[in-house]
């Protein structure tokens, strides 16, 4: 009998299953726009005109780092909770609506980013459309407000989401009143915890602020308030991507390697520390901002560094799972049983190569978070290519890899290819090798990101290694590479969908457990409790640098208008830069 | 809990990396110094920018010994100024601030790199040892040109440095037989006094006025000319102190012929 | 103790059966030290260690001038 997570839960399989299509999609437009991107920076080839430039990565950035990568984690903890709890969720419908409300916002915001690419965008709401504003929508950069409206509606989605895994773990619970909270259910509740927390504050920068101010209701912000607020909620976003990253290794990446999670009373303590920490250390991205004394950018610091401590415990506590398994299966000596893991899998191996990523990401990661070091790299190429090893790659990667193992359970159907897998995923791992290997080397000589022509015509750059157009060649070729890597993952999945439906699909399951939660503390799951203290910290992080950024620039700033910066809506600067270009 | 002994290992060894890192920031702060920007530059209303007494003028200004301060705007799509001169050895604080959205302000190949974030204004003091060419760039997204916001930094050998600007009055004609006077205003821009000497060319001879201008102050240079010595017609000068120059051309008409325009009197008589 | 986390038992290297290396003993929690990963993390901690301080003291504060406060004045006129 097969059992797949199609014949346990065929209702939530859909909605799963809807959800890996969005995020598919939204990878898809969003990484060949990668690909546009680093032609054209490098000058390989240029089709679009450099103003268009930046609403091809204002694209690329929301499409990617929100839409693709949230789309997958509310299937990822869909699963892991109807799985983990061995209940399926208690409403379908509301969490269709959810799902649907997502989609909604997606659309109001694609609409007014692709706008973007037209001569006269359309007006609706008595502004023309407009969202070039890149991800991070700093103000005064002015979007249109469907802009806003689209990013509010999409998180209020994914609130929800998070109140459909809390309300099927009550209902569990009634039932169950004397367990543990089973690991996948745990880790889905602590990051759903942290993710109110963190979003409260990207919802009051929209709704208090930059709605208002983009409907005229209000004529003026602060900037650097909606700035601190976005970096409150941007810095727990990035952990928000990588919580179903680490889920997939801590309860898939054993059983692939066929053995069990190491520790599960250390995976849970992991999971507290991250909801304890990851939001009340936004400022380390406004090291460089002024209008933030260094006090609370040195406090920054300190939090962000102990938020190295969860990753690190994790890199050992995956790795020995892995090592178990490997054992198991005959591996000996001291790094001879690498060459027993199942490396022919590409779950397995896109997994494992993603985990190595992210590994170098910590490096670069450190760097970052280094305060006055930041002066070194902060807004360069170092840091794309930084995140490129995260999210690009540590989320990105163990998302196509586990998508090989997920679409066969939502659908019944048996993948396409594994061997175009396997490819696929060592293919994206050489891709990004090149790709962000270039891009940290650049950023240390001051290539700076977000940049559509970085050639300029007062000076050069001066790599202390290399040459810039060996750097840009390497770019350049490792998005190709990327690219053809995407497109091949995108085709095993759609040939996949064409598959008849399978008996051979394995069983829904995941690892097993060396050390269980019995060994784990009982404290651990008081999640009232590591809330309360969560909050706390936050209100001790932010409460005085928030304070003081509203006495010194008001809550409303002294008289801040929107800009669109583009040659129609503001005319007198962009003739003045023209003038002295021709000249 | 039931924690390996591999594991404890590893933990203290992550503690000891994260405490390793803390320490060496700390260093870097009160070793070598190094100091983030902060709230020190204060608020500014972005609409009232010229209102602030430190961006009057946007530009380099002496404090006093090796101290200077450059105020800068960013906008989009440009730095005003967009070339910055300061003399090696010297230690200079920067106001940047920006009247529009948020650039940076960021020197390429060092670690002078700040945000620059409309309605705040950022502080930051760089010690410049040795002399070198920098370039500027913006490398926050600022709207559609935001890519060709640059600007340069030198930094010259302290002697090749000044700040000594020159204005330059001077007739466009005089008539022969008659005496007149180039006026040259010469102000230094320094806090210390300055010894220096106006040099004026014209009709192939030099003139020399050695001059003493207080620190902060200016004085005035004054050249004496006699049309007859020049001869009649057109006679371009140029008028050169500290590097300074500034040139125009002074033409000699026959005095009887008085009423003819200013300018064409020259030409009729060549 | 691994006894009462049997749980997920049968399901183990169900799927990762690409190779035909299945599972050929069963390891419980103490007979199973990771020293292999113990050796792994190790060379991390120390690239990790070297690469910080090249950064730091090499490719940071060698990169000419820097940002500086009132600090670094008193430091420098001692
Ligand atoms: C197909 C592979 C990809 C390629 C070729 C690619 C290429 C690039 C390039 C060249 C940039 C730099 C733009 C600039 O600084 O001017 C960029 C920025 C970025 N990429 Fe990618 N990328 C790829 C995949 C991804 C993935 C999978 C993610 C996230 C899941 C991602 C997230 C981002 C983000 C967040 C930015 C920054 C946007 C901004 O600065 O506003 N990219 N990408
Ligand atoms: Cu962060
Ligand atoms: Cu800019």
């Amino acid at each position: 009998m097969r059992n797949a997570y199609v014949d346990q839960f065929p209702a939530e399989a859909r909605v799963v299953k809807s959800a890996f299509w969005s995020s598919f999609l939204a990878l898809a437009i969003g990484g060949i726009f990668g690909l546009v991107q680093a032609l054209h920076r490098t000058d390989v080839l240029r089709f679009i005109d450099s103003t268009d430039y930046y609403t091809v990565l204002t694209a690329h950035g929301v499409l990617l780092a929100i839409t693709f990568t949230i789309f997958f984690l509310v299937g990822i903890f869909t699963w892991a909770v109807t799985t983990s709890l061995d209940r399926g969720v208690v409403d379908i419908r509301f969490t269709w609506s959810w799902y649907v409300m997502m989609v909604t916002g997606t659309v109001l915001v694609a609409v007014a980013i692709f706008s973007g690419f037209l001569e006269e965008p359309p007006s609706i709401l008595g502004s023309e459309l407009y969202a070039d504003v890149l991800f991070t929508f700093y103000s005064p950069l002015q979007a249109h407000p469907i802009f806003y409206i689209g990013l509010v509606l999409f998180v209020v989605g994914t609130w929800l989401a998070g109140f459909d895994w809390f309300r099927t773990w009550w209902a569990w619970r009634d039932e169950n009143a004397d367990e543990r909270i089973p690991l996948p259910t745990f880790m889905v509740l602590t990051t759903t915890l942290f993710w109110y927390i963190c979003t409260l504050g990207v919802a009051l920068s929209i709704l208090a602020f930059l709605l208002p101010w983009s409907l005229g209701i209000v004529d003026s912000v602060n900037p650097l308030l909606t700035r601190t607020l976005f970096w409150y909620f941007g810095h727990a976003v990035v952990y928000f991507w990588l919580m179903p990253t680490y889920v997939m290794w801590y309860i898939m990446l054993p059983k692939l390697s066929g053995g069990k999670l190491f520790s599960d009373p250390l995976a849970r303590v992991v999971f507290v520390l991250f909801l304890l920490l990851s939001t009340p250390l936004g400022i380390h991205h406004q090291y460089l901002d002024p209008g933030i004394a260094e006090g609370y950018k040195f406090i920054a610091m300190t939090n962000t560094m102990f938020l190295l401590l969860p990753s690190l415990l994790t890199a050992f506590t995956v790795v020995a799972s892995m090592e178990h398994g490997a054992r198991q299966r005959g591996g000996e000596g001291y790094l001879g049983w690498l060459t027993a893991l199942p490396w022919r899998d590409p779950v397995f191996t896109g997994m494992a190569l993603a985990g190595l990523m992210f590994a170098a990401a910590g490096f670069s990661g450190m760097i970052n978070a280094g305060m006055n070091i930041n002066y070194l790299v902060h807004n360069t190429w170092w840091v794309v290519g930084h995140f490129h090893l995260t999210v690009g790659t540590a989320v990105a990667l163990t998302f196509m890899a586990a998508a090989y193992w997920f679409i066969p359970q939502v659908t019944g159907k048996e993948l396409w290819s594994r061997s175009v897998a396997l490819g696929q995923v060592l293919l994206w791992f050489v891709g990004m090798t090149f790709m962000s290997n270039a891009m940290h080397r650049s950023g240390l000589f001051g290539m700076p990101r977000r940049t559509a022509e970085p050639q300029y015509q007062n000076f050069d750059f001066e790599p202390a290694v290399g040459t810039v157009a060996e750097m840009d060649a390497q770019v350049a070729l490792g998005a190709v590479l990327l690219v053809v890597s995407l497109v091949l993952f995108l085709l095993n999945m759609v040939l996949t969908s064409f598959n008849g439906t399978s008996d051979s699909i394995p069983d829904n399951t995941y690892a097993g457990t060396l050390s269980g939660p019995e060994d784990a503390p009982e404290i651990l799951d008081n999640l009232k409790l590591w809330t309360a203290i969560a909050v706390v910290l936050v209100i001790f992080a932010y409460t005085l640098p928030l304070a003081s950024i509203v006495e010194s620039g008001g809550l409303f700033g002294p008289g801040i208008d929107g800009r669109q910066l583009s040659l129609g809506a503001d005319l007198e600067p962009a003739l003045e830069t023209l003038r002295e270009v021709v000249a | 809990m039931n924690i390996h002994t591999y594991e404890k290992v590893w933990l203290a060894a992550s503690m000891v990396l994260i405490v390793g890192f803390i320490a060496t920031i700390t260093y870097g702060a009160v070793g070598p110094g190094v100091s983030m920007i902060s709230d020190d530059g204060g608020s500014i209303d972005p609409s009232e920018i010229n209102d602030d007494e430190r961006f009057e003028e946007t530009g380099v200004t002496h404090v006093g010994g090796n101290e200077y301060e450059v105020a800068v705007l960013a906008q989009a799509w440009s730095y005003s100024p967009d070339e910055i001169e300061v003399p090696a050895g010297s230690e200079v604080t920067f106001y940047v601030t920006s009247p529009d959205v948020t650039h940076s302000f960021s020197v390429v190949g060092t670690n002078v790199n700040t945000m620059v974030v409309p309605g705040q204004v950022s502080e930051m003091t760089v010690e410049f040892d040795e002399p070198g060419e920098y370039g500027i760039l913006c490398n926050e997204y600022c709207g559609e040109y935001h890519h060709t916001m640059e600007g340069t930094l030198s930094v010259v050998p302290e002697d090749e440095f000044d700040l000594t600007e020159l204005s330059v009055e001077a007739p466009g004609e005089v008539e022969s037989g008659n005496e007149t006077t180039i006026n040259a205003t010469v102000s230094d821009g320094m806090q210390t006094d300055l010894e220096t000497t106006a040099t004026l060319e014209i009709g192939g001879e030099q003139y020399d006025e050695d001059v003493t201008i207080d620190g902060a102050g200016s004085e005035s240079v004054e050249f004496a000319v006699d049309a007859d010595q020049l001869g009649e017609g057109d006679h371009d000068w140029t008028v050169t102190v500290d590097g300074e120059e500034e040139s125009g051309t002074l033409s000699v008409v026959d005095g009887a012929n008085d009423d003819s325009g200013d300018s064409d009197g020259g030409d009729d008589d060549a | 103790m691994s006894s009462a986390t049997e749980r997920e038992t049968g399901d183990r290297a169900v799927e990762s059966d690409s190779g035909d290396i299945g599972t050929v003993r069963e390891l419980g929690h103490d007979e199973f030290d990771p020293i292999g990963t113990l050796i792994l993390i190790a060379i991390y901690f120390a690239i990790l260690v070297m690469l910080w301080l090249f950064m730091y003291f090499v490719e940071f504060l060698g990169n000419g001038p820097t940002v500086v406060g009132s600090l670094a004045t008193v430091v420098g006129l001692a």
